[in-house]
């Protein structure tokens, strides 16, 4: 272990330029000074900085709400530097943040925001309603033109107050503002006007714990505590992260000492992370479940017409064994195609294995000796988990062959409906619970190859409703049809295996439920030493 | 002359013309960049958003028209996931890759020059298996299994070296030698080859029979004659080695152009792989054109030929 520290700071003085000794710089010096130093930024000492290493490359479109993607992926960057009018924070799904309360019309046609008073962004300037009108005006990124269409106008009658008109009921109004965009985080009009949409990108400046410092594309990012945050202060001073795209190597970075936080370590090396001492397990369950899909159930010739059929690939799935084997069982096993935290979710009966009824379910359907199912396409990075699943359904006698597709071709062809027999599907979108059946089960949905009058029935009526309550009967109706129906055999609410090392205290996974990252940043802490 | 070099400098252009058509098209059959850039789910507003923003829903030849345009004016066009132009990323990770690339080359030539002569000068016998083993193992080792392998000890069970990134010396060291072991199996084999050719020559057997002593022989008059090949070998090996680190660069997460162009095509960014292919494919190009100049100046046969 004494080496082991020792080496810790060996490192942290690697990445100080004015630590470096004659030695280094000669050496540096000898090979011509033709790599970058990107260490050159680290002001504050290693023992007040805390490095992650980060499983994608970052992205500069990142620092700027305004085009933040349908991806979680952003939300790691903007929890940092940005801040909200209202986001998810622990405990509270639309906590209010630079807002210190908001309200909605009884008639549902209007939401108003009071703002928090003397909330600064981190070049000083005061937060106030027509930043966050512009905010919302500029941002383009995921929903933007179903937002654009709904809001009818934004009304800023002083500094403190917002209020935003529709031109309809949208219930939805807040889980697309709130949590499912970017369009709720606000940036400064000012100093945005001042340096232009490209300038932005290259220092922003926001209202969040942490302050832009530096960054070297696909190399590392470097915040700096904002000291003057509204909700407190941060504990670390100053927070590194990099870019480790191989698993493998981040694992080693852990364990060397050389971060403090990886994200998504999967496998025999979530196990090995597990099992070294002084490392510690950290896995969060995003909105991301993954299920089965029966792409011809609406073909009466298909064996998957029969409703029996697809009840029998869903009593013949071991989903524990396979939570076990692939997450080392921290993927929720929830049995819906609905990640469980969402609002309006309906939770069904917990998923049975039953290979014998399976085969007896098979029998009354009149496929006594099994039969081919064809092709069972899948995402290649989860090649494994189909692997699982095909063996499974091979063991009742329902014959299919995998068929991994790389993501962006997958993701096409899935769409473009160009499947059939079984697909393994999976997403990550924000949203509740309509939107998901929205996109996967009802009428007209991205990703639906066929639906049930009964649902699509229900769909509009939902989405009419301003009764809360009225409306997640339905919903949950809605939810009820598809498991009795076996539209999809559910898998898993996938687990996002991540790591932390010795010095980590509050590593701030978890905190915020689906949240797949570290956040909020403020209440990150380091262990006393 | 002329009309030697004008026709080089055309095969050249030629050639430089049918990657940007191929590196085109071919990245565009991999998949949709929009569909890796939200969620299973997304809205098809979004979905043809990011097609607008990015051009793509353009035709595919107005698409290559403005591609080439573009690059006419040296510009690689604007990266999809960087939104940064491809040309800025590029130049910023080139030192990064260069450095690499000399580090390694040297490191290759350090250990496959002398353990070449050596085989060479005991053919036959202990040493000269021990180059056949290291050549064997240089060159059918993978050099992601060979930079986990030094990763694992040197940094994990050691503690001397940083496992990724770069900044200091310090995070050079391994995946320099990642990339030069390979490379230097291969100057081992060819350093063994051409000394086994020279030892063999005339001139060679005539300064041995004057009694000159063994290391006279072999440092004088074979060891200058059968480097040439190496060098020539090492010169193009170098413009190689700094277009094709991608697994290596990865590994170590080293910001050069190969990992870029693992980036470019982990997320279908087109601009940036079709940016670093073309310039990759440039200077291999300039590469091979200065040395059908060069040879051609030396030897006056090869532009007659031609």
């Amino acid at each position: 272990m004494g080496s082991f520290v020792a080496h810790r700071r060996e490192f942290g003085r690697d990445q100080s330029r004015p630590e470096l000794t004659r030695r280094e710089l000669l050496a540096v010096s000898a090979l011509g000074l033709i790599a970058g130093v990107p260490g050159l930024a680290h002001a504050a000492g290693p023992e007040n900085r805390l490095t992650w290493g980060i499983h994608v490359s970052l992205a500069p479109t990142w620092f700027d709400p305004a085009e933040t993607p349908g991806i979680i992926t952003p939300f790691m960057i903007l929890y940092a530097v940005h801040d909200a009018l209202v986001k998810p924070m622990p405990g509270q799904p639309l906590a209010p943040c630079l807002a210190e309360s908001f309200t909605a019309a009884e008639d549902g046609r209007s939401y108003e925001f009071v703002l928090r008073q003397g909330v600064k962004f981190h070049n000083g300037d005061p937060v106030i309603a027509e930043d966050v009108k512009f905010s919302f005006e500029r941002y383009r990124g995921a929903s933007h033109s179903l937002m654009q269409d709904r809001v009818a106008a934004i009304e800023t009658p002083d500094p403190q107050h917002i209020r935003f008109n529709l031109k309809a009921p949208w219930p939805d109004f807040l889980t697309f503002y709130a949590t499912a965009t970017g369009a709720g985080w606000i940036v400064p009009k000012k100093y945005v006007e001042k340096v232009g949409d490209e300038g932005f990108k290259k220092s922003p400046i926001g209202a969040g714990p942490y302050k832009f410092v530096s960054f070297t594309p696909g190399v590392e990012l470097v915040f700096e505590a904002f000291d003057q945050y509204w909700r407190k202060t941060p504990s670390v001073k100053q927070l590194i992260f990099k870019v480790v795209p191989e698993e493998s190597t981040r694992l080693a970075a852990l364990k060397d000492g050389e971060v403090d936080i990886v994200y998504s370590i999967r496998g025999e090396l979530a196990e090995e992370l597990r099992s070294t001492p002084g490392l510690t397990l950290k896995p969060v369950n995003p909105p991301a479940p993954f299920w089965l899909y029966f792409a011809d159930q609406w073909d009466p010739k298909s064996p998957w017409h029969d409703e029996r059929v697809r009840r029998a690939a869903n009593l013949a799935i071991d989903r524990k064994t396979i939570n076990e084997a692939l997450t080392l069982g921290f993927s929720k096993l929830t049995n819906s195609l609905i990640p469980a935290s969402f609002e309006f979710y309906w939770q069904p009966p917990p998923a049975v294995f039953d290979q014998a009824k399976a085969r007896q379910l098979l029998a009354e359907a009149g496929y006594a000796g099994g039969f081919d199912a064809g092709d069972y396409y899948c995402d290649s990075s989860y090649s494994n988990v189909g692997e699982a699943v095909l063996n499974n359904l091979q063991e009742v006698g329902i014959r299919s062959q995998l068929r991994p597709i790389e993501r962006a071709a997958f993701l096409k062809g899935w769409g473009d409906k160009a499947y059939n027999n079984l697909i393994q599907c999976g997403s990550g979108a924000f949203g509740n619970a309509a939107t998901r059946l929205g996109a996967f089960i009802v009428k007209g949905g991205t990703y639906v190859y066929g639906s049930y009058p009964d649902i699509d029935a229900l769909a509009p009526q939902q989405a009419a409703e301003l009764d809360h309550k009225r409306r997640a009967a339905i919903l949950e109706k809605m939810q009820q049809l598809v498991h009795e129906k076996s539209v999809v055999a559910p898998i898993w609410q996938l687990a996002f295996i991540n790591g932390a090392g010795p010095r980590v205290g509050e590593s701030g996974f978890g905190l915020i439920t689906d949240f797949a990252y570290t956040a909020p940043y403020e209440d990150i802490t380091i262990k006393a030493a | 002359m002329k009309q030697y070099i004008g026709r080089r400098v055309g095969y050249s252009l030629l050639s430089l013309f049918l990657l940007s058509l191929t590196i085109f098209f071919f990245v565009r059959v991999t998949g949709d960049p929009a569909a890796l850039l939200v969620e299973p789910g997304a809205s098809p507003a979004d979905i043809a958003a990011i097609h607008h923003q990015f051009g793509l829903d353009r035709p595919l030849w107005v698409q290559y028209g403005i591609f080439m345009a573009s690059l006419f004016h040296g510009d690689l066009g604007q990266s999809f996931y960087y939104r940064m132009p491809v040309m800025g990323l590029y130049l910023s990770r080139l030192p990064n890759s260069l450095l690499l690339a000399v580090v390694a080359m040297g490191l290759s030539l350090l250990i496959g020059i002398p353990s070449g002569i050596l085989a060479a000068v005991r053919v036959g016998r202990f040493w000269d298996s021990v180059g056949k083993l290291f050549a064997l193992l240089g060159l059918s080792l993978p050099s992601f299994w060979v930079g986990l392998v030094l990763i694992l000890v040197f940094s994990v069970y050691l503690g001397w070296l940083p496992s990724s990134g770069a900044g200091t010396p310090l995070h050079l060291i391994m995946p320099a030698f990642a990339l030069g072991w390979y490379f230097a199996a291969a100057h081992m084999r060819l350093t063994r080859s051409s000394m086994l050719e020279v030892l063999g020559s005339e001139y060679v057997k005539l300064a041995r029979i004057k009694g000159l002593p063994q290391s006279l022989v072999i440092a004088k008059h074979a060891f200058k004659n059968a480097l040439i090949p190496v060098l020539t070998l090492a010169g193009i090996n170098l413009v190689i080695m700094v277009n094709v680190a991608v697994v290596v660069e990865t590994v170590f997460a080293w910001p050069g152009i190969g990992r870029l162009l693992y980036e470019g095509i982990a997320f279908r960014d087109f601009p940036v792989v079709q940016g670093v292919v073309i310039m990759g494919g440039a200077m291999i190009v300039t590469v091979n054109l200065l040395i059908d100049i060069l040879y051609a100046v030396i030897d006056p046969r090869i532009r007659l030929e031609r």
